[in-house]
């Protein structure tokens, strides 16, 4: 539209100039954070890399046999983000266009939703379980000798684990897609399919490319699925977790960061521009009434067959981690016990529960505040280098947690010194800082920065610069500003990204294997030393203990916060913290 | 060029069924003939049915009972697709991820046309909407009032057998509505296709239609040419949804054929009138505005309120037994008066309008929520 431009001009000249005091305190304490916590580890990382002594090492990796690695990831990656996108679509297809009853909706709704406020491979013990050697479906009922490890169980369990992501994404879209886009292609002549194939799918072709790559990137950085499930099947990421935790060799696994890097951030990038474009859809006109309705009766009814068939699955593997917490040894011996949940609760158990929740309870509030002050900087500041900025605090979520921690070990691993003078602390290690808890809530706030910044920034966007210009019109300095006006504003996106941060500290594990120490367990590398023991009771109590903690926090934050938010948005605590990486 | 389409709609109903279990009737009993090539507008307020009207027509609704027939094949059960209707949407519906282009070949490529005929096609088509130049375009590249031309290209391309305007011109601003609509009637007349037309505003659709179809509740409440629904509406809601209208008390003194003998405002007047006046009960005079003329007459008013719009000037004068609305276009003749100034007017009686006390009055219908319900 030609009035465009001059709106544009207009916004920008509604930037605040960071000259305010509080403003630039906050701009530098932004800035400090992204080079020190985030740059400079992945600096040393490929720093570390790019010596001669590594050279051989990529060579290794990038030639027949070692080569085999990279190439398992990429089928890996593509197979899982095909498979968990077709999901995603699926559910999204089905929530959306067909109608259901409300129960049947919800309840494929939350089956969606499990998987993400659950350890990242909670859904692997629970597949070893029911489908591996001695699964209770595959021997015991079926009578197979099906094997489970490789790249067939990493593909069900990822795609399974990863699909809300794409879930969500799609269910937006295709809710904000006008209905009488279908209707004029009907009115036009086309047939049902047709306008599927010609108007529908088109529409939402960016926002599938968006979750798929999303995906692949996930698929590509998860550490926990392919050392439990990987068997013989070795991706990047599983190997880089043999090339530190068996050889100590931080220069292979420096190397092998950086393949994991490259093609992460790539595709990343490329999933940022899609994204971006899949907004295009709401350009033209309002849209207007409800989304269509599938009135295809078979069809409609294969869909809810399929979509309902998936969430049983996901249900009889919840059921599973459930039922085998409180067995003695799940499919051997069934006896019902409680001494797992006494092993967690009141035993060995306990300090890594409680370590935990302590430290992604101070990641938390500091990630959320972190991440609304950058979306404000972001959005309404006017400075150099903004868009530094947001990439630099984005390179949280594109990034690998595994190259953190790499790059944290590398770079943190002794103090830094300039003449003789100690200017950063060791952090990681026994022997760093709080026996290494700094280092850990540093990259629990690291990874959980974006969620608040996205959703932070979507929801400034949609507030008028003029309400601030009001407040500061009316003697609020910005400082005040922000606090009495813009933070209440944006309640329900702070609210999304405590969630999203706790969530996400809590079941983080490629980040953080490398750096807990003896003095910081930490709940998730107890459920993988757990379960390479094959001590499956123990590793289901601990699964089960923490999705109990995640979701009870959920609802906790929700009722503290959500409760006194009077716009009323955010109406399912769990929904958005999800849909935040994704966009 | 085949015959325009003649489309009837026989005692046409659709009830929704709202989720808590009960019905509503979004429209009730409608029948009406539509003359090939006329151009029919439905109007009414929010909930009155009209879209629903046309959404039946065009085949996204199935009406639960009542039959839609053009040039006499009842085309009731078939899907949308099949219906040869061009539909302009209200939020135009242009399909962002094709370019204008693309757009308007839609339909012709559903029809197989391909190659410099559809080219051909197209082309005359964004001629006749004035967006020649424009094909490689994508909607988000397009000003609203482009928009709306590529929406209506796209619908006539398929050169419908009836056409259907849901409200195109809403989300335009004052004076592209204005030029737009100009647009929409030559150009439905250069090609004569018979049109159906949904608003809410009465002056687009006087300014548009061949015949004006006002609703109220799901029902028809009056059918005609505008000039014809201007000056005899049926109803006292007819008359105060088109224009604006004084209501005046009278008593009938002799009902007759067409005309009746009344007092009114302490006068014997002879006044056009509808049917179903009785001798001796009370009656409801219409009077338009711009039939109390000011300057002479024999009737005394206090002008109470007087506002100045430049080509007229609207007062509010009391005339005793009732207050009423009257505008002067000639103030620059006889000059301006001030509030509280007496004045003497008078009321032609052939342009006022007789109807039977009562009815229906209420602008607002009773259930505004069941009403959007049914709109929606």
């Amino acid at each position: 539209m030609t009035v465009e431009p001059v709106e544009q001009v207009a916004a920008a000249r509604r930037r605040r100039k960071a000259t305010d005091p509080a403003l630039m305190v906050a701009l530098a304490l932004s800035v400090a954070f992204v080079l020190i916590a985030i740059v400079w580890p992945i600096v040393s990382m490929v720093g570390t890399s790019l010596t001669p002594e590594a050279f051989p090492i990529f060579q290794r990796y990038l030639t027949p046999p070692q080569g085999q690695v990279l190439i398992n990831t990429v089928i890996m990656g593509v197979l899982v983000a095909t498979v968990g996108s077709a999901i995603g679509f699926l559910f999204a297809y089905v929530q959306v266009r067909i109608p259901l009853p409300r129960l049947l909706k919800r309840f494929m709704h939350l089956m969606a939703l499990l998987p993400i406020v659950s350890p990242p491979f909670a859904l692997a013990l629970a597949a070893i379980i029911l489908f591996g050697r001695s699964g209770f479906i595959t021997r015991d009922l079926l009578g197979m000798d099906f094997n489970i490890y490789g790249l067939q169980g990493l593909v069900l369990v990822m795609s399974l684990s990863f699909f809300p992501v794409a879930y969500i994404s799609l269910s937006g879209l295709m809710r904000a897609l006008d209905p009488a886009l279908d209707e004029a292609a009907t009115n036009l002549g086309a047939s049902r399919w047709r306008t599927f194939r010609t108007v529908t799918l088109p529409l939402l072709l960016p926002g599938i490319a968006s979750g798929f790559l999303l995906l692949f990137v996930e698929a590509l950085a998860d550490l926990g699925n392919p050392i439990v499930l990987g068997g013989n099947f070795q991706v990047l990421a599983s190997r880089l977790y043999l090339a530190i935790i068996g050889q100590y060799d931080v220069l292979a696994g420096a190397v092998l960061g950086i393949l994991l890097l490259v093609p992460s951030l790539i595709v990343y990038f490329v999933h940022r521009y899609y994204a971006e474009r899949a907004s295009v859809v709401s350009v033209t006109g309002k849209p207007s009434g409800r989304p269509a309705e599938l009135t295809h009766r078979p069809m409609a009814i294969i869909l809810t067959c399929m979509a309902m068939a998936i969430s049983l699955l996901v249900l009889l593997m919840y059921g599973t981690i459930v039922f085998g917490a409180f067995t003695n040894l799940v499919g051997v011996d069934n006896t019902l016990t409680l001494k797992n949940f006494e092993f967690v609760l009141f035993g060995y158990g306990l300090e890594a529960v409680s370590d935990t929740v302590l430290l992604a309870g101070i990641a938390t509030p500091l990630a959320g505040l972190l991440g609304v002050v950058i979306a404000f900087l972001v959005i309404r500041g006017r400075f150099l280098g903004r868009g530094a900025l947001d990439f630099g605090a984005m390179l949280g979520v594109a990034v690998p947690g595994t190259v953190f921690g790499i790059g944290y070990l590398l770079t943190f691993n002794t103090p830094t010194e300039i003449g003789g003078f100690t200017i950063f602390p060791k952090l990681t290690g026994g022997a760093g800082l709080l026996g290494g808890a700094v280092a850990i809530v540093l990259v629990f706030i690291v990874r959980s920065v974006p969620g608040g910044l996205r959703s932070g920034a979507s929801a400034l966007q949609q507030i008028d610069p003029t309400i601030e210009e009001a407040s500061v019109s009316l003697g609020a300095d910005q400082a005040t500003t922000f606090r009495r006006v813009v933070l209440p504003l944006i309640r329900p996106a702070f609210l999304t990204g405590l969630i999203y941060s706790f969530a996400r500290s809590m079941t983080a594990i490629s980040a953080i294997i490398f750096l807990t120490t003896p003095q910081t367990r930490i709940m998730t590398q107890q459920i993988l030393n757990e379960t390479n023991a094959a001590r499956f009771g123990n590793a289901l109590a601990y699964c089960v203990i923490l999705i109990v903690i995640v979701c009870a926090a959920i609802g906790m934050l929700y009722l503290v916060i959500g409760s006194s938010t009077r716009t009323g948005r955010a109406a399912d605590p769990t929904e958005p913290a999800v849909s935040v990486p994704s966009s | 060029m085949t015959e325009p389409a003649v489309v009837q709609l026989e005692r046409l109903t659709k009830r929704f069924q709202s989720p808590e279990g009960g019905g509503v009737l979004a429209v009730d009993d409608v029948s009406l003939e539509l003359a090939g090539g006329s151009f029919v507008t439905l109007l009414g307020p929010s909930g009155c049915g009209k879209t629903t009207t046309l959404r039946m027509i065009a085949g996204f609704e199935t009406p639960t009972t009542g039959r839609i027939l053009v040039d006499a094949a009842d085309v009731s059960r078939r899907t949308p697709d099949k219906r040869q209707m061009g539909m302009v949407f209200q939020s135009y519906a242009l399909f962002p991820h094709l370019t204008v282009f693309e757009n308007v070949a839609y339909g012709l490529r559903l029809r197989r046309r391909s190659g410099s005929d559809l080219r051909k096609a197209v082309e005359r088509t964004l001629e006749l909407v004035n967006l020649v130049g424009l094909g490689q375009r994508r909607p988000s590249e397009l000003s609203g009032g482009q928009q709306q031309r590529v929406a209506l290209a796209r619908a006539m391309a398929i050169e419908p057998r009836v056409l259907l305007f849901d409200e195109p011109l809403s989300n335009l601003d004052a004076k592209l509505r204005v030029s737009l609509r100009a647009e929409i009637r030559r150009i439905q007349q250069q090609l004569g296709i018979t049109s159906v037309y949904v608003t809410h505003d009465q002056s687009e659709a006087m300014a548009l239609s061949d015949v004006v179809v006002v609703m109220k509740d799901g029902r028809v409440e009056q059918a005609g040419a505008p000039d014809e629904v201007y000056r005899r509406p049926t109803t006292r809601f007819v008359a105060d949804f088109i224009g604006r209208a004084n209501f005046i008390d009278a008593e009938v003194i002799a009902p007759g054929d067409g005309a009746a003998d009344v007092s009114v405002l302490g006068q014997r007047m002879r006044i056009p009138a509808a049917a179903g006046l009785q001798a001796g009960s009370r009656a409801t005079v219409v009077v338009r505005p711009e039939s109390i003329r000011l300057g002479s007459g024999d009737l005394r008013a206090k002008v109470r309120r007087s506002i100045f719009l430049g080509p007229l000037v609207e007062y509010e004068l009391d005339l005793g037994e009732s207050v009423v609305l009257a505008v002067d276009p000639d103030w620059m003749g006889h000059g301006l008066h001030e509030a509280g100034e007496e004045v003497a007017c008078a009321l032609s009686p052939e342009q006022a309008y007789a109807l039977p006390p009562g009815g229906s009055d209420e602008l607002v219908p009773k259930d505004p929520e069941a009403a959007a319900l049914a709109e929606s």
